[in-house]
């Protein structure tokens, strides 16, 4: 798929079967990135991939490693972590958003996906609300009621943050469970890192 | 729905849909979290959840006066999640109670996992709507900036939501400017106003009905 609206998906696997696989599965649904391990995973990261597949154990720069600059660099990625065991560490305290345990099923691998990318829209809904309801608290702190009534400008950006709640309603869905909410708040606890 | 009419005297507040939050807003001294905890005693007396975020007061004192509200012992579920001392003596032990240490009020994600945890426990000892009170967003607001207490704010309003929980949250108008103040607002579903008057303390409500409330004494 080429789709250029299509949201990017990198995966970074150093088994290249397996590499292969997910893409096989995802590259119909997404643009989807293969990097043969950390290092060229990391080079092919910027602001366009939305969500990354990161397997925890590679030769080179590690899955910790990658997802310590994904962090420290303030990417807006959502992480996914593919382990071989069943982790039992806190998946907040290692800062990615969900995991995957080998072998990973098609459809598992698209949930989680799917998941991730509903996480990152919220995140950029809320982004869009906040800037715009900043916005119209300097209109309302800086002119008069009347003044208000009269500018159009004032009532598109009430017209348009109506919209936003409507859209941020819909999909609040990403943080009805536990996990989502809380990745969700140390995301944006995290932003002001 | 919650009927807050015992607290707040108006016909506007008898049947207030789950899921919304509300913020109460006043200068110093007008009685802000004190009326916070009452809307959540005013729950717990008829049997419903009750979750208590604090920057202010540590559990056991929360528990002490909380108990004073509420009016009896009574095996009310409650939950309590505090920010104010991080330590590690064992919370007062009380049956059907759950505290959460956070380390500070600037830890967001570790009142996220408060919350999660106390929400938990009260499902856990019956409860199955309640009432939420966080006191206050201006202490959060001098460890955080604006936009990320907005945007705490407004997840946490969501969990609420789909909790059918009610959220109510309070902030000294005096202690930021305007503009901070009207885009806190804007994270609500409601607003509860308070003033000191020559004839005391004041109330009115704002967003939940159609239009604001008069101003009503307390």
């Amino acid at each position: 798929m080429t789709d250029s609206t299509a949201p990017v998906v990198l995966i970074v696997e150093d088994e290249p079967d397996v590499a292969e696989t997910y893409k096989l599965w995802l590259e119909g649904d997404y643009e989807v990135r293969l990097a043969a391990d950390g290092t060229e995973g990391w080079e092919k990261l910027d602001e366009d991939v939305d969500v990354v597949l990161l397997d925890r154990m590679m030769p080179g720069l590690s899955g910790d490693e990658v997802l310590d600059n994904i962090r420290e660099e303030g990417l807006s990625c959502r992480v996914a972590m593919v382990t071989a065991v069943e982790p039992d560490f806190d998946i907040l305290d290692m800062g990615f958003d969900s995991y995957l345990s080998k072998p990973i099923r098609s459809d598992e691998l698209h949930e989680t996906v799917e998941k991730l990318l509903e996480r990152s829209s919220y995140d950029r809904l809320l982004q869009q609300y906040y800037a715009l309801v900043e916005k119209q608290a300097t209109l309302e702190t800086a002119k008069s009621g009347a003044e208000l009534a009269e500018s159009d400008e004032y009532e598109r950006l009430q017209g348009r943050i109506e919209e936003l709640q409507e859209d941020l309603s819909q999909t609040m869905g990403s943080v009805k469970d536990d996990t989502d909410f809380l990745t969700t708040i140390q995301q944006i606890g995290g932003d002001e890192n | 729905m919650y009927d807050l009419s015992p607290v707040l005297d108006t016909e506007a507040v008898t049947e207030v849909r789950p899921g919304t939050s509300v913020l109460v807003a006043g200068p110093a001294m007008t009685g802000k979290d004190q009326l916070a905890l009452d809307i959540l005693a005013a729950g717990s007396r008829q049997g419903e959840g009750a979750l208590v975020v604090s920057t202010s007061d540590e559990a056991s004192t929360i528990m002490e006066d909380y108990q004073a509200r509420v009016g009896h012992e009574g095996g009310y579920p409650l939950g309590i999640v505090d920010c104010f001392a991080d330590t590690d003596e064992p919370a007062p032990d009380r049956p059907g109670s759950y505290v959460h240490h956070v380390s500070s009020p600037a830890d967001l994600t570790g009142i996220g996992i408060g919350i999660t945890k106390c929400l938990e426990s009260l499902h856990d000892n019956g409860a199955d709507r309640g009432r939420m009170g966080l006191s206050s967003l201006s202490t959060m607001l001098t460890y955080t900036d604006r936009k990320t207490v907005f945007k705490f704010c407004h997840v946490l309003s969501s969990r609420l939501d789909a909790a059918g929980y009610l959220g109510v949250f309070t902030i000294d108008t005096g202690a930021h400017d305007e503009q901070t103040i009207q885009v806190i607002k804007q994270a609500f579903d409601g607003l509860v106003e308070l003033r000191q008057s020559d004839a005391g303390r004041e109330a009115r409500v704002v967003g939940i009905a159609d239009s604001p409330t008069a101003w009503a004494a307390l």
